[in-house]
């Protein structure tokens, strides 16, 4: 008995750890890490982020704060934010992006900035028009062109360049800003950063 | 007391006792989103995407554009989800679990229906930009099949142009590439002016069958449609919308998936397994019956037990769970039209271009004032 009995149990043990050991070998699923974009790796989410959207405006808002034009503007120059234009194959809150880009401006600018809420003008020219209209007070103190034109207009560009195959997926997004004087259409200030991010899904996903 | 009047009182009484609780019927309504929901809530977490993507569509189909985005939000991962570190994953790769142990995201044509339905959402939502993020998604799905099948939605790729065009981009070479895709369909010129875009749908779409063996493969029944085309009418003015993606065709161009190979080693475990058990367990009790080969006899008999166990037990079983309400064919139509109130009239053709009476429907749309009006046409 003791001589018998490992062959049959031993051979079918064999078989079966074999096809566990393969099948649950945990290189399948490769876990995620973040990483610079010349940098080689594998990251947790490969779209748009809210670290990204917190790196982006943090930087931008530096880098614009020390642009000469700005930093040695008389006054405060009044500043319109554009919706950003969005070319990735992410869709994303644009709203949220305008908001960070214009909290980290004013808490870096310590008041050299003046915002213009221009995505809010069909509000602001219904309660002007209200005033105006005596269906509420305040008409009189209202006066014609009261609405600050921009001296400078904030504009925002996502573009990116994807790519899927068996080895798995990558993301490349490049974000531009430019600071444009309306006057002048010069371009006063440039800013980019970029990110690329590439990752596979587990093997029960492929 | 007579003991048999007695016993002929209490066995209907005890017997009463035993009888099976009455149970009210559950109410349901003739509402199939409400049930769709009711089916969800009721759902394992594994199966509740599945539910959310066939319930959206039905919310979509039906106008309910709140519902239907919130419910493609809840299924669909963000877009550049990398999908892993899931424990229900590691069971889906397991010997002793079925693939479907996972949780449901589909397969890349199902993902990529998903991306589109969400597109079509934000255009009616009056973002194009992101509309066509999630037609670029969708088509990025379509990366990994069969090579000369990448990449080959037409409506997605047209779409993307469109949307480009409309925000004062190039869609040239999106256009391009759907007019690649699209072979002898010839697809218009774009036209930025035009402010009713129609989406349509036609027929059933595909459905995933065991395949192999021991059920480890995915096969798939292809889909039907009696439509192959649509004509849609308004102030005057007639679209063609002739059949442009086959879903049939995107589901059985994806080519192996790396999944099949570990449902292939299952599934040699698995015949392994019943091989040696079938082999073992008979020549085994055989050899039990004389004295002096019964301890081999025995080994015989315990080892093909296990082997039967474990074939038994193992589940090389693919995941046939389907997106089932999704259409054999998309298509697409676009038109300029005055804001306001207009009737629109969809007519469905066979092959043989004959109208299908039986399917043509009136609607009344409303052009908006800005922006463009999405309109979305199922012929089922």
């Amino acid at each position: 008995m003791k001589n018998i009995i490992p062959i049959p149990t031993l051979g079918l043990c064999a078989v079966l750890f074999g096809g566990c050991a393969s099948i649950n070998d945990p290189s399948y699923g490769v876990q995620v890490t973040e990483m610079r974009a010349d940098e080689r790796g594998f990251v947790a989410g490969l779209g748009i982020e809210s670290q990204d959207l917190v790196t982006i405006a943090e930087k931008m808002a530096r880098g614009m704060l020390n642009e000469e034009a700005i930093a040695n503007a008389e006054g405060k120059p009044n500043i319109v934010i554009e919706p950003i234009i969005n070319e990735t194959r992410f869709p994303i809150a644009k709203d949220i992006f305008l908001t960070r880009i214009r909290v980290a401006l004013n808490s870096n600018a310590k008041g050299k900035m003046n915002f213009l809420a221009r995505e809010r003008i069909d509000v602001l020219e219904k309660e002007r028009n209200l005033k105006l209209s005596g269906q509420v007070t305040g008409g009189e103190k209202v006066q014609a062109n009261e609405f600050k034109g921009a001296d400078f207009i904030l504009t925002g560009k996502f573009q990116g360049i994807s790519g899927r195959g068996k080895a798995g997926a990558s993301d490349y997004v490049l974000y531009t800003f430019q600071l444009l004087n309306p006057r002048t259409s010069d371009i006063v200030w440039e800013g980019f950063h970029e990110i690329k991010k590439q990752g596979r899904d587990d093997v029960s996903y492929r | 007391m007579n003991p048999a009047w007695a016993i002929s009182v209490l066995a209907p009484v005890l017997a009463a006792c035993q009888a099976p609780p009455i149970s009210r019927a559950p109410e349901y309504s003739s509402d199939l989103v409400v049930e769709g929901k009711r089916l969800i809530a009721q759902a394992p977490a594994k199966d509740k995407n599945l539910w959310r993507l066939r319930v959206a569509l039905i919310a979509l189909k039906e106008d309910r554009r709140k519902e239907a985005r919130e419910l493609f939000d809840q299924a669909l991962p963000p877009a550049g989800t990398v999908l892993s570190g899931d424990a229900t994953m590691k069971r889906a790769r397991s010997l002793f679990s079925p693939e479907e142990a996972k949780v449901f995201y589909g397969e890349p044509y199902e993902r990529a229906m998903g991306w589109f339905y969400r597109g079509v959402i934000y255009w009616m939502d009056g973002e194009p930009d992101n509309a066509r993020a999630c037609f670029r998604t969708a088509q990025l799905f379509d990366t990994a099949p069969k090579s000369g099948h990448r990449g080959d939605w037409i409506l997605m790729d047209y779409l993307d142009g469109l949307a480009s065009a409309k925000l004062g981009s190039d869609g040239g070479a999106a256009l391009e590439r759907a007019r690649t895709s699209a072979g002898d369909i010839k697809l218009a010129d774009y036209d930025v002016s035009a402010n009713v875009l129609v989406f349509l749908q036609y027929g059933y779409g595909p459905l995933k069958k065991s395949g192999g063996d021991v059920g480890e493969g995915i096969v798939y029944a292809g889909g039907n449609s009696l439509t192959q085309s649509a004509v849609v009418r308004a102030a005057g003015r007639h679209m063609a919308a002739p059949a442009l993606d086959d879903l049939t065709f995107q589901a059985t161009t994806r080519g192996m998936r790396q999944m099949d190979w570990v449902l292939a080693r299952k599934a040699r475990v698995k015949k392994t397994a019943d091989i040696v058990g079938e082999v073992s367990l008979l020549p085994g009790i055989i050899l039990t019956q004389p004295e002096g080969t019964r301890d081999i006899g025995l080994a015989l008999v315990g080892a093909g037990l296990v082997a039967k166990a474990v074939g038994g037990s193992t589940q090389p079983r693919s995941d046939t769970r389907t997106w089932n309400n999704l259409p054999q064919y998309l298509a697409f139509a676009s038109t300029r039209l005055p804001p306001g109130k207009h009737p629109v009239e969809v007519d469905f053709f066979d092959e043989n271009d004959n109208l299908i009476p039986a399917l043509s429907r009136k609607l009344t749309i409303n052009v908006k004032p800005k922006g463009d009006t999405i309109v979305f046409v199922a012929d089922k």
